[in-house]
């Protein structure tokens, strides 16, 4: 008998051929869709603006940024700070003096002179160190007509002419701010004769005559009218 | 008002025949009669309290053009726009030659450019807005991408508007202001947020006196009390009445500050005193409104309200 052709095979023939579609269909479904397939598929007619790719976002042009001048200059306050330092202690002497690590330095405890250009120097146990950049104030305490006066002064007025440690104190203070000094069974109270001592040892070993005797007239000029140094610095 | 006289020409057919009307209207019959009646009034129209004509202001009027030239007669806006800054902190300034110490504040400036004009003809008044500061373009959203792209600047950390007096305080769209804008020993006014508080009780906020610690008083030191009479004075609380909430966190204007210090280079002003709200806050400075005038040049300026040739540039290089 002779082998039929394909189309007029019967019916029953398409079984195998169907199965082998559904399984191709089958594999490909775990296949995922490449790029090729959705270009090749075409939409149905009226359909075309649902499925239509969509316009690509517009790039908005952006402009780099200037440099900051945050940048070139991270600290301003401590820039600003350095340019007034640089005109009001241009030697660092009193920045070495109040210096937190100088062993040399003034601490509290001391007893300490300062000399300002308009009114009498002032001379008293220094109580608290502030440091504050050029904010940076002493506080000292002394007495004026037998009244236990505080003062503070800031290191780098251009009104105070010069600080000197008349002494130094015999151990390190234990605090960094001797209010205790304020209770009267802890007052130093006058530092009149230190002072006067240590003008004589200066004067003896012929270290700035000419500053202790403008000091020394002053002091003798205003004794009557003290009170007048405390709004001073 | 006065009541309107009878109008029109039948009017009359309207009344009664005179037999019917009472005496006194039949008697009027024989008086000469006038048409209008109505009460005179003997008061002339007041002049203006607030423009009187002897000041020579303009008088009050509700349209913008008024309130423009009222603006400009009363002298308060700014003949040049102000800039942005940052408050870095405070520190002290002494003067060498008198020793004085004045404290200050050191303000820093971020990138100042003009992103925007505001004229006349299209938004009604002048201004120009101002740009400070960067922010990365992926944290801008669209639009305001487009809009600093059609300055041709850089995106905008802040942005601000500074009211100008008239056309001559315009700077050009991607114009820079620098510290260099002012000159020490001017004055500028500096407006900031100042720090929130949170809610803050009566004391605190409105400085309230609150109440005696002892004399039998229990639990009750710091309540601000009474918020008002009961029935004679209306059993209500007035509208305004200081209580409790939420203080601080509002705009704070500090007039009247001296430029102690300018330093171009760094982008930094110094200037008297202190101004409101934390470091690192941004603060807005202008010119004082209640000094003179500083003399000053402006940048020339060319009309040029967007940035659009510089971006046509950018996008061809791209």
């Amino acid at each position: 008998m002779a082998t039929q052709p394909a189309s007029m095979r019967p019916l029953a023939r398409l079984n195998p051929l169907l199965r082998h579609a559904r399984a191709c269909n089958q594999r490909r479904s775990f296949l995922s869709i490449t790029p090729e397939d959705i270009r090749k598929h075409k939409p149905l007619p009226g359909f075309s603006s649902l499925t239509s790719p969509r316009q690509p976002v517009k790039v908005i042009p952006t402009f780099p940024p200037r440099p900051a001048p945050k940048h070139t200059c991270p600290d301003p306050v401590a820039f600003i700070e350095a340019t007034q330092l640089a005109q009001l202690d241009p030697t660092g002497a009193r920045t070495r003096l109040f210096a937190k690590y100088n062993s040399e330095g003034a601490k509290v405890g001391d007893v300490l002179l300062v000399r300002l250009k308009n009114g009498d120097p002032f001379a008293g146990v220094c109580i608290n160190i502030r440091r504050r950049g050029v904010d940076t104030a002493v506080l000292l305490r002394g007495q004026l007509t037998r009244v236990g006066v505080e003062m503070w002064y800031k290191i780098y007025s251009p009104n105070v002419e010069g600080i000197e440690v008349v002494q130094r104190m015999q151990k390190r203070a234990r605090r960094a701010k001797l209010y205790y000094l304020r209770q009267p069974r802890h007052d130093r109270g006058s530092v009149e004769n230190v002072v006067r001592q240590y003008m004589k040892t200066r004067a003896a070993l012929g270290v700035g005559t000419e500053r202790r005797k403008e000091a020394g007239l002053k002091q003798k000029k205003s004794k009557g009218k003290k009170k007048q140094v405390a709004p001073a610095a | 008002m006065a009541p309107k006289p009878p109008q029109g020409l039948n009017c009359t057919a309207l009344h009664p025949p005179p037999f019917l009307l009472p005496r006194s209207t039949f008697r009027a019959q024989f008086l000469p009669q006038s048409t209008t009646r109505t009460i005179k009034s003997t008061f002339t129209p007041r002049p203006s309290r607030f423009a009187p004509p002897t000041t020579g202001l303009p008088t009050l009027s509700a349209s913008s053009t008024a309130a423009l030239a009222r603006k400009a007669a009363s002298n308060t806006l700014p003949l040049r726009p102000g800039a942005l800054a940052i408050k870095k902190g405070m520190t002290a300034m002494y003067d060498a030659e008198s020793g004085k110490r004045t404290p200050c504040t050191v303000l820093q400036l971020e990138r100042n450019e003009v992103v925007a004009l505001k004229t006349r003809e299209r938004h009604g008044y002048w201004a120009v807005q101002v740009g400070a500061g960067w922010k990365h373009p992926s944290n801008v959203t669209r639009p305001m991408l487009g809009h600093f792209a059609q300055a041709g600047v850089s995106p905008k950390r802040w942005v601000a508007e500074f009211r100008v007096r008239d056309e001559g305080g315009m700077v050009d769209v991607g114009g820079r202001i620098g510290a260099g804008w002012w000159r020490e020993g001017g004055w500028v006014d500096v407006r900031s947020t100042g720090r929130g508080m949170g809610f803050a009780g009566g004391m605190k906020k409105w400085g309230f006196s609150g109440q005696p610690a002892s004399h039998g008083n229990s639990l009750t030191h710091r309540a601000m009390g009474s918020a008002g009479g009961s029935q004679g004075s209306g059993s209500r609380v007035l509208p305004g009445k200081k209580m409790a909430g939420r203080m601080g966190n509002e705009s704070v204007t500090v007039q009247n500050l001296k430029v102690l210090k300018v330093d171009e280079e760094n982008g930094i002003v110094v200037v008297t005193g202190c101004v409101g709200g934390p470091k690192g806050c941004i603060v807005k400075i202008q010119d004082a409104i209640k000094k003179p005038w500083p003399e000053f040049t402006m940048p020339p300026f060319t009309g040029k309200i967007s940035g659009a040739p510089v971006l046509e540039a950018e996008v061809e290089a791209a």
